[in-house]
């Protein structure tokens, strides 16, 4: 009941391009939003981190308006991935990663021994403790990504919102991305993330919500959601459902 | 936009009873001796050796109009040539560090070797402005046909700022004191004598006759690189004789009269209004319309704090500004 | 990098406040600079009155334009963006040429806020043709546009109105030329402006990651735009009043800064001012020592070191 929509439409430019959604996020699960290109699912993503501003109706943390709280105190609770970022000049790996800390640093931004426990614990379960004193603008696109989810989860929210978090990855960091955030969802933190490979979603998320042209579709568990007639409709795709033979989660096969 | 569409000689008999009025205005206007319309006129074809008025217009009205006609045309013809080389509707000689460079070619050869005289000066003025459009057109990338123009733009910038700041520095130690500076920097039409007259008509006339002659081929530029060059058209060739126009055009007038700015810019899209896209026929257009804009603003420099002159160049940046602003701002870049 | 290079950077900074004490027209030895602090030395005229204020006055005014240059550049994210380039410091010079032709009996010191007038309505008329959202190279030709077409303003008034010839350089090009206690007394109230500036140092850092991770750390993007672009144009303002828009160097310092020290704000903004009181100093030293007794505006050294920098920022711009 933590984070909620209500009526909610967004868009750039007096364009709607999400339209009236109503929406629960269900508490500690990893929640994937799926949808074909164009279908409202980052506008959704962002306006529930407070990025866009709703052009009607509302979001909703713990019950109270989401611009209503101080933008510091609610950097505390939810933290956005986004799916671009700037390539920050003159800027080291460590120095990014411990700017994830300043929701809870003072005006001066010191990183106190509590910070910097997070910030190395963090940079090791994404795996850039080696890259620390490396420029983030001299690093490859998966790199690069790593070290900016690293930043994120410094940010240390028990709400995290990631957009296409898996972009630029090699398939291997990929899984280990996965892996991570089921490690983190078992810590008690609640992920919703925007994905575009539907297997992956089905394979390693709990809850799917699909989206179509602003709206949303159907939402449930993998196994609920993901069926012959929703591809159709949706994905305007020809294509089975089998069982993934090791993870015994539903997968698709396009015909 | 508004297109008056007149024939293409309507259009130019047009112009040219525009430009007779607007150097007729200017032979006779603020002048601290009187002197009326008909002296004017009778000082062309009829001149009575008594009359000061005469005179005055015979020795030193009448060379400055006709430098200033030739400065209008050599500018204005600059501006088209390197609109249609560059494709950049921005480009110039004053944008594009030409004039920059040129007056600093100028002030270190007058200010280091006086004793060259005036062809040395504009022999630098041509050579300098050539350093300075060539660096331009490397450093904005715009010589291998790539299409930044902003770019362009913002490094013709750079190199001005550059030469400028070099020229005034240049000219306060040579000149042991600061005061010519600002007018000889601004561009004006004061100091235009028969001589200056007859050390510039040949160069200009070449220069005119050139630009004439390699109009039909900015037409096919306006296709893009790839197809004019599919057309037979040696690119490189084209680039090399359209810039070295340029600089012949540009150096003559800036060390004629100093680095007037903006005729270059602005006219070819006047002309471009009247006449369209054919290069063969708007620049001749823009040919006389940049000579009655150069003959205008000398006059309107002479009115504005009567009897003490302003730089025709000042009041031609104060409307050439904005201009720049209006297409930075109607392009997009 | 930053703790070796802090160090360096002031005894520089040291050194050269001692080389624009000791040289210029006439030389004074080391060891008689600071006999002429003494009121009845022979140096008095020249060490007190003339050369030592006006190395503090080039020491403030580069550190404050260095400074507006960083806040600039800090927030709308183009490498080419600064005071200067944006057509800002000449809107204030305009304002304070127009003050001065207009108004030749009206008080100096009212100076710097015509000039915070004139830049911000420099400002808002660039914000008002460019919009939010321009490119990089659009939002700087429109600015350098808007510079030319104030110093062409700049310079008709001068030729309309003739000053004395120094200090119509000096609103054209910028210089220290003539400037002494008094300037520097002006100049003080607005000393104000740096420790907020420094204040925003840490949301500087944020805004740097986009406006989408800045806002999900907590931080209002819009509001701290309008802060560091207010505070900027009122440090660019009263620089101007006093020595006129001295060009490139807000946009130089805080580059070169940034290879120094790096992106972080908590130094990068300290650093900056160090290196633009650097700066500005040595364009000083330089334009008077380079043919004394002539003097050229140091607005034109800062514009040869300047304008290639700009040029090499260019190509590097994607």
């Amino acid at each position: 009941m933590s984070l909620s929509t209500h009526n909610l439409s967004v868009g750039y430019h007096d364009k709607a391009i999400v339209k009236q959604v109503d929406l629960t996020i269900p508490e500690g699960r990893i929640i994937a939003l799926l949808g074909p290109n164009g279908c409202g699912k980052s506008t959704l993503l962002k306006a529930m981190a407070r990025i866009l501003s709703p052009m009607e109706g509302q979001v909703h943390w713990q019950g109270k308006n989401l611009h209503s709280i101080a933008s510091k105190k609610l950097a505390q609770q939810l933290a956005l991935l986004p799916q671009t970022q700037p390539i920050p000049e003159g800027i080291k790996v460590k120095d990014l990663v411990a700017y994830g800390r300043s929701p809870y640093t003072g005006f001066w931004g010191r990183i106190n021994k509590d910070d910097q426990v997070i910030i190395d614990k963090m940079m090791e379960e994404t795996g850039i403790t080696e890259l620390a004193d490396q420029l983030v603008s001299e690093l490859s696109g998966g790199q690069r990504q790593r070290v900016w989810l690293a930043m994120t989860l410094a940010q240390d929210t028990p709400y995290l919102l990631l957009d296409e978090p898996t972009t630029y990855m090699d398939l291997s960091h990929q899984v280990e991305l996965m892996h991570l955030l089921r490690k983190l969802n078992l810590q008690g933190k609640t992920i919703i993330t925007v994905l575009h490979d539907i297997n992956q979603a089905a394979r390693y998320c709990d809850h799917l919500i699909v989206m179509k042209e602003g709206e949303i579709i159907t939402q449930g568990s993998p196994e609920s959601v993901l069926t012959q007639t929703m591809l159709k409709n949706v994905f305007s795709l020809d294509a089975q459902i089998h069982q993934d033979p090791i993870a015994k989660t539903p997968m698709c096969v396009v015909e | 936009m508004i297109s008056i569409r007149l024939p293409f000689v309507g259009q130019c008999l047009a112009l040219l009873l525009l430009l007779f009025i607007c150097s007729w205005i200017s032979l006779f206007s603020w002048s601290v001796i009187t002197i009326t319309p008909m002296d004017a006129l009778h000082a062309l074809y009829d001149m009575n050796a008594e009359s000061i008025a005469q005179h005055i217009v015979h020795d030193l009205r009448l060379p400055r109009v006709l430098v200033g006609i030739m400065v209008g045309a050599n500018l204005a013809a600059a501006g088209v040539i390197m609109q249609g080389l560059t494709q950049n509707p921005l480009a110039s000689p004053s944008v594009l560090g030409i004039n920059a460079g040129a007056a600093l070619g100028m002030a270190t050869v007058s200010s280091i070797a006086p004793w060259f005289g005036l062809l040395g000066t504009s022999v630098a003025a041509i050579i300098g402005g050539g350093i300075a459009w060539a660096f331009v057109m490397l450093l904005g990338s715009a010589w291998r046909g790539g299409n930044e123009h902003g770019r362009l733009v913002l490094a013709g910038v750079a190199i001005s700022a550059l030469c400028a700041a070099l020229t005034k520095a240049v000219i306060i130690i040579a000149e042991d004191q600061a005061a010519g500076v600002l007018t000889w920097l601004a561009g004006s039409l004061a100091d235009a004598r028969w001589q200056t007259f007859d050390s510039f008509w040949p160069v200009c006339l070449i220069g005119l006759l050139g630009a004439m002659l390699i109009a039909p081929t900015l037409n096919l530029l306006q296709l893009g690189d790839d197809n004019a060059r599919n057309l037979g058209v040696s690119l490189m060739w084209v680039k090399l004789g359209g810039s070295f126009l340029v600089l012949l055009l540009v150096g003559s007038a800036i060390s004629s009269v100093g680095a007037i700015g903006f005729v270059g810019l602005l006219v070819p899209h006047m002309a471009r209004m009247l006449a369209g896209q054919d290069h063969r026929k708007f620049l001749p257009i823009a040919m006389m319309l940049g000579a009655c804009l150069v003959v205008l603003s000398d006059t309107v420099s002479r009115a504005i704090i009567y009897p003490a002159e302003t730089p025709a160049g000042a009041i031609l940046a104060l409307i050439g500004a904005p201009f720049f602003i209006y297409l930075v701002r109607k392009r997009t870049l | 990098m930053a703790t070796r290079s802090l160090p360096i950077l002031l005894l520089a900074l040291l050194g050269l406040l001692v080389a624009n004490l000791m040289f210029g027209a006439v030389s004074i030895p080391f060891k008689s600079i600071f006999e002429g602090f003494q009121v009845g030395n022979a140096n008095y005229f020249t060490v007190h009155e003339y050369r030592f204020p006006r190395a503090i006055l080039a020491m403030l005014v580069g550190a404050m334009m260095a400074l507006a240059g960083a806040l600039v550049q800090g927030v709308i994210r183009n490498p080419l963006a600064s005071p200067d380039v944006l057509g800002v410091s000449h809107g204030a010079g305009l304002a304070a040429v127009f003050y001065m032709t207009f108004f030749p009996d009206a008080d100096i010191r009212w100076l710097p806020a015509v000039a915070l007038i004139g830049s911000l309505i420099a400002a808002l008329t660039l914000w008002w043709l460019c919009g939010s959202h321009s490119s990089t190279i659009k939002l700087a030709i429109t600015g350098v546009a808007l510079a030319a077409l104030y110093a062409s303003c700049i310079d008709f008034l001068m030729l309309v109105k003739p000053l004395e010839i120094n200090n119509a350089l000096l609103w054209l090009t910028g210089s220290l030329w003539g400037r002494g206690w008094n300037q520097l007394s002006m100049l003080l109230p607005w000393l104000l402006l740096i420790p907020f500036a420094l204040w925003l140092a840490k949301p500087l850092n944020l805004i740097h990651l986009g406006d989408d991770s800045a806002i999900s750390l907590g931080i209002k993007a819009n509001k701290l735009r309008l802060a560091s672009l207010a505070i900027a144009v009122g440090l660019t303002a009263s620089c101007v009043a006093i020595c006129g828009p001295i060009g490139f160097l807000g946009l130089v310092a805080p580059h070169l800064t940034r290879k120094l020290v790096g992106g972080r704000h908590q130094i990068l903004l300290p650093s900056t001012m160090l290196v633009g009181a650097i700066l500005l100093l040595l364009a000083d030293l330089v334009a008077r020592t380079i043919d004394p007794p002539i003097e050229l505006p140091a607005g034109i050294m800062t514009a040869i070191i300047g304008a290639p920098y700009f040029l090499w920022l260019l190509l590097r711009t994607k």
